[in-house]
């Protein structure tokens, strides 16, 4: 029963590839996903087809096991792994949506100013979420103190008031490919740039900005 | 990531089990597993053998490297060395702890290796500490940190309060390139 899912992918012109994952890639890519999302101090990507797609394999899974009837063992082997994804899966959308709700109008204003080419940060349901969360607070704003307030003291700006996603914290992290030439900046003024080697699989600590790409493209993995 | 966490993804590890009962091949999402003959050893992750085993159903059998001699060796190793060494697996903590919780009359000498695993313990994160330090004062911008595992870095995670900006702190340091074998973690 191990089906071949296709997976279909935006790339950058447009255009779409379809690519075929194992469930069990599926599920690689998913906890991947997770971690990312976990250590990345800004909202990463969305990837809704990998979404989409766990929901499908859960429901699929969950069909079947109504339907058998046979032995205690095998139904709750299969129980647990899907207590297992649904625990990754709700983790990593509850974690999207801290951070929605912590950076709002940041994300909201990177939404507008994105070219119309690139992948949205945002999967549909959440930018209709971080627009009504924005509208909400906005008006509870208004409601409760602002108001009140002298007419020339109205308003707030919370793309100022809301602080921005910290890009210059620290990450662990575990390379996948290797990659030359990544520059670090260093901490004090007295000393220069360098840059380093990344090999494979070795482990290493930096700031979130210098290897945010690498993050989107997939080359290392944060832990 | 908390310690929950941390053992969550442990249970993706592969152990030897010896089956009391039979079954043909399961598919799971994650892949597959059997088929289970009786008594014959078998590998699979790690999360549910923890729950057979609870029922009573089968025999937990200890990784190769959970051996008295070997983790003594590994031991005195981690003491020579100023770096961080291999460690046997990337999840030893959580394993050692789970198998001897759940399994230990499956495992001879369980103390012993449990003292053992402590004090491996122990020796890294003394180490860890030392080079946070260094780390600090030396005011780097990038670390190495090979032989680390999640449990490790979940520990210097945990000391890091959230609130706490690194501008705010401008003695931060990170490891230079001439000490890029060398782990290293905040110390905030």
């Amino acid at each position: 029963m191990t089906e071949v899912l296709d997976l279909h992918e935006q790339d950058s012109d447009g255009g779409s590839e379809e690519v075929v994952l194992t469930p069990a890639e599926l599920i690689e890519r998913l906890e991947q996903a997770w971690m990312n999302e976990k250590f990345a101090p800004e909202l990463l990507e969305s990837k809704p087809e990998i979404v989409e797609c766990v929901m499908e394999q859960l429901e699929h899974m969950e069909g079947n096991l109504r339907r058998a009837k046979s032995g205690d063992l095998k139904v709750s082997i299969h129980r647990m792994e899907m207590e297992r994804i649904r625990y990754i899966l709700s983790s990593y959308l509850r974690c999207r949506l801290m951070k929605i709700e912590k950076f709002f109008p940041h994300i909201l204003e990177k939404e507008k100013m994105r070219p119309a080419g690139e992948p949205s940060v945002l999967s549909p349901e959440e930018f209709v979420f971080v627009k009504e969360y924005m509208d909400h607070t906005e008006t509870h704003l208004k409601n409760v103190a602002l108001k009140h307030m002298p007419p020339n003291l109205q308003k707030v700006d919370l793309l100022r008031a809301v602080p921005k996603p910290d890009l210059d914290s620290y990450v662990f992290l575990r390379v996948k490919e290797r990659q030359e030439n990544i520059l670090v900046e260093p901490e004090a003024d007295e000393q220069r740039d360098y840059v380093i080697d990344l090999e494979e699989g070795s482990q290493h600590l930096i700031r979130y900005k210098t290897i945010a790409p690498l993050v989107a493209s997939g080359a290392v993995q944060l832990i | 990531m908390d310690a929950a966490e941390v053992e969550f993804l442990a249970k993706k590890e592969l152990v030897t089990i010896i089956p009391n009962f039979s079954l043909d091949k399961i598919y799971l999402i994650g892949g597959d597993l059997g088929p289970f003959n009786l008594a014959y050893p078998w590998k699979c992750p790690f999360g549910w053998p923890i729950n057979l085993k609870q029922r009573q159903k089968c025999c937990l059998l200890p990784p190769e490297w959970m051996d008295v001699e070997k983790m003594e060796q590994i031991q005195d190793q981690e003491r020579k060395e100023e770096t961080f060494t291999p460690v046997p697996s990337p999840h030893y903590m959580e394993i050692t702890k789970l198998l001897l919780n759940h399994a230990s009359d499956n495992i001879s000498k369980a103390d012993t290796i449990r003292t053992l695993i402590k004090d491996l313990w122990d020796t890294r994160m003394a180490k860890l500490r030392v080079s946070a330090d260094n780390f600090v004062w030396q005011q780097e911008a990038h670390a190495k940190l090979d032989n680390l595992t999640n449990r490790h870095m979940d520990q210097c995670n945990q000391i890091k309060n959230p609130e706490i900006n690194p501008q705010t702190y401008e003695h931060l340091i990170f490891d230079k390139e001439a000490k890029l074998a060398q782990a290293t973690t905040f110390l905030i």
